[in-house]
């Protein structure tokens, strides 16, 4: 009862709108065109994250981000990251959302799980991401774009799926339409049929993508994740597909590796729904937020002091003329957008 | 389509011959096997709800938002037990729309659904509950009512015929931008319901095509983005009606556009009017509008503060609009006069001006232009 009443508190908490009631703290993320920083919320103290999309820098399409903020200000799930509101603060956009302490998965690997996390831990990940899968694809939505990267972990262990920048809705246009048709996505995750741009895509290439995922999760990188975008489209297509079959990997159970399998089918109609893979399994393993929280979180430096270690080492092997791991990454996993 | 029709009246039947078959005629052996299936069935039945058809999700649908309609205050649980049953058949009903992640949608099924909804007042039910519902119903709801509009019963639109018998239903989700909490819900369905050029013509011709340019420029973003693309349909999408509205209607709405769009503190309002300026006047439909809009000074003004903006991307959709000031071939004395005394100053501007993408249309065009200036004799008058 008390839970009910609650959530009912929360879900009338408004959030102001203006800058003004705004303080701007450190810088916690970056893209193309936008930035997250931390930030408080002056009315309520609470600690906030706020997108900031420069309207004017790169190729910022009004039509896309109308969509994206009013996308984020519908979603209603605990596994996916909602926004609280939006405005315009002169040639930006600042989108309210809640502040992931945690940070993402992706995050989390490069800084202290290089060699991967361990599989109780990749399975609570993966079905809460998998919880979000269903929850999107419930509402006509493809994400294009579940990597690592965009998985983002609360102060409490809690599990979301951020990023909708780059997400498509089939049942836009009060049709179903039968299949996206562009090049979306970022190459290392991105399924066979989405590069292939033949017969269009829909909820399956998320499948891949959640399915690549695991196996960065596993490894602590993506397949392909060294190399140029063309090769990985070369590699994507003509190869077998990608599976958990490192020397490393034998210290996984046969559930997961199953699994990982069978979202890694090129041909999509083989591939599980969402829902159906919520079942496997591989997730009886999957534990609670707390454990999360235990087992990744326990003991860390501040999320803003954790991308500032990270800058200063990239800064320091650049000094020492090495290209750092990060930046060859960088080039491979950037996002391709409409 | 009368396939549908035949089909669900034998299901329909089917109820009742369960017991007529095992009762009557159960010594004929024929007779007997194949009640005996369809006892199984009815078994069956017994354990696991049957399978309802979209008319009867229809029909439970409608009594259920006639009980939300007219029972604000009953008891509490009682309510939350009917809304819950509501919120799941709006999903089902949209399921088979849309269908799922395994399946594609059934047309026949589609056009039971449809027909069902529009022969009693389903929809309109839809639209004043709405705000009764929770966010993800409201969501269900939206897309149902989006996807009925392009559903077709016996070729024919019915959703159209049925929104020009209950037009006044526009009014509310028009209004619907006024509420934060509806804003997006309403938006989204009047959005689908202009596809109805008819529908269409009454909004634009209503009073409420004023406020809209108050809703353009509400705080916040994701509400003001919703309205703008309404607006953009309005005057874009069904040409003639669009044309004859700018001709009717051209002294009110332009001073509106000029002085809250184009004059707006609002950076983004401006740049989405200026767009939308550009793809309105260069519509070939709107050729008369746009000619007298090109003969004026106080247009011209307003575009020339356009041009000088330090947006880039407002600079260029101004750029496209002021082209047309340009070459006019029968440009008014004072639009000559103004260029003329400001020739050095446009002609320095776009010494050094283009997009960030080459664009060999904008070259070709600029180059119009500044020849068209550059050759001005101021004319006596």
């Amino acid at each position: 009862m008390f839970d009910k009443i609650k959530k009912r508190l929360i879900g009338l908490k408004k959030y102001p709108i203006g800058a003004e009631h705004y303080e701007l703290y450190e810088e916690i993320g970056q893209g193309v065109s936008a930035s997250v920083y931390r930030a408080k919320c002056l009315d309520n103290d609470e600690i906030v994250a706020i997108k900031v999309l420069d309207f004017e820098r790169g190729n910022c399409d009004l039509n896309n981000v109308s969509r994206e903020s009013q996308t984020m200000i519908l979603v209603d799930h605990p596994n996916v990251l909602k926004s609280h509101c939006s405005f315009v603060n002169d040639h930006n956009l600042w989108v309210i959302m809640p502040f992931m302490a945690g940070g993402s998965c992706l995050h989390m690997l490069k800084a202290f799980h290089p060699e991967g996390f361990e599989e109780a831990i990749i399975a609570t990940i993966l079905r809460e991401v998998l919880k979000a899968l269903e929850y999107l694809h419930h509402h006509g939505h493809i994400h294009r774009d579940v990597k690592a990267g965009n998985i983002l972990i609360s102060d409490q262990g809690a599990i979301k799926l951020g990023d909708l920048g780059v997400s498509a809705c089939l049942f836009d246009h009060g049709d179903r339409q039968r299949a996206r048709n562009t090049f979306v996505g970022t190459p290392c995750w991105m399924a066979p049929e989405v590069m292939e741009q033949l017969h269009g895509y829909d909820f399956k290439a998320d499948i891949w993508s959640f399915g690549i995922t695991a196996l960065e999760l596993a490894h602590g990188h993506a397949p392909f994740s060294k190399y140029p975008p063309m090769k990985v489209l070369l590699m994507t297509l003509q190869n077998a597909p990608p599976g958990l079959d490192y020397e490393s990997d034998k210290k996984f159970s046969k559930s997961f590796k199953q699994m990982t399998a069978s979202c890694l089918v090129k041909d999509p109609s083989k591939r599980p729904s969402a829902t159906k893979l919520l079942k496997h399994y591989f997730f009886k393993q999957a534990r609670t937020n707390d454990y999360i929280a235990r087992k990744l979180l326990e003991g860390l430096p501040t999320i803003g002091d954790r991308i500032q270690t990270m800058k200063q080492k990239e800064e320091d092997m650049l000094a020492q003329k090495k290209i750092p791991d990060g930046q060859k990454e960088e080039i491979s996993q950037a996002s391709f957008c409409e | 389509m009368p396939f549908p029709k035949i089909q669900q009246r034998e299901r329909e039947r089917g109820k009742f011959s369960v017991c007529l078959l095992s009762t009557i005629h159960s010594f004929i052996q024929i007779s007997f096997i194949h009640s005996a299936a369809k006892q199984s069935i009815a078994m069956k039945g017994l354990f696991k709800s049957k399978p309802k058809t979209p008319v009867d999700l229809v029909r439970q649908t409608r009594d259920l938002l006639i009980y939300a309609d007219c029972n604000p205050d009953s008891r509490e649980s009682k309510r939350e037990e009917k809304f819950a049953t509501l919120s799941k058949l709006l999903r089902e009903l949209k399921q088979i729309l849309y269908g799922n992640s395994e399946a594609e949608p059934v047309s026949e099924a589609c056009a039971q659904l449809t027909q069902e909804f529009f022969k009693e007042n389903t929809f309109r039910l839809l639209i004043v509950c709405l705000p009764k519902l929770n966010l993800e119903a409201r969501k269900d709801a939206t897309q149902i009512v989006a996807n009925l509009q392009r559903q077709q019963v016996q070729s024919r639109l019915i959703a159209c015929d049925y929104l020009e018998a209950n037009i006044d239903l526009m009014d509310i989700l028009v209004s619907g931008y006024e509420d934060p909490d509806m804003a997006l819900h309403y938006g989204a369905m009047l959005r689908e319901c202009i596809r109805h050029q008819t529908v269409a013509r009454y909004v634009l011709e209503s009073e409420h095509m004023k406020k809209f340019f108050d809703y353009i420029q509400l705080p916040n973003f994701d509400i003001a983005a919703d309205a703008a693309a309404t607006f953009k349909e309005l005057l874009t999408r069904h040409k003639s009606t669009v044309a004859e509205f700018l001709s009717k209607n051209y002294d009110w709405f332009f001073a509106e556009y000029n002085s809250k769009l184009l004059e707006s503190p609002n950076y983004i309002t401006r740049r989405q009017a200026i767009k939308l300026l550009g793809d309105i006047l260069l519509d070939r439909s709107n050729s008369a509008v746009m000619t007298r809009y090109a003969s004026s000074r106080d247009n011209l003004r307003i575009l020339m503060n356009l041009l000088r903006e330090s947006s880039k991307s407002i600079q260029i959709e101004a750029f496209h609009v002021f082209k047309l000031f340009a070459a006019n071939q029968n440009k008014p004395a004072d639009i000559i006069g103004i260029l003329v005394a400001n020739r050095s100053k446009l002609l320095r501007l776009f010494a050094d001006f283009k997009p960030d993408k080459e664009d060999e249309q904008f070259e070709a065009d600029k180059a119009q232009v500044v020849r068209e200036i550059a050759g001005l004799e101021p004319r006596e008058n």
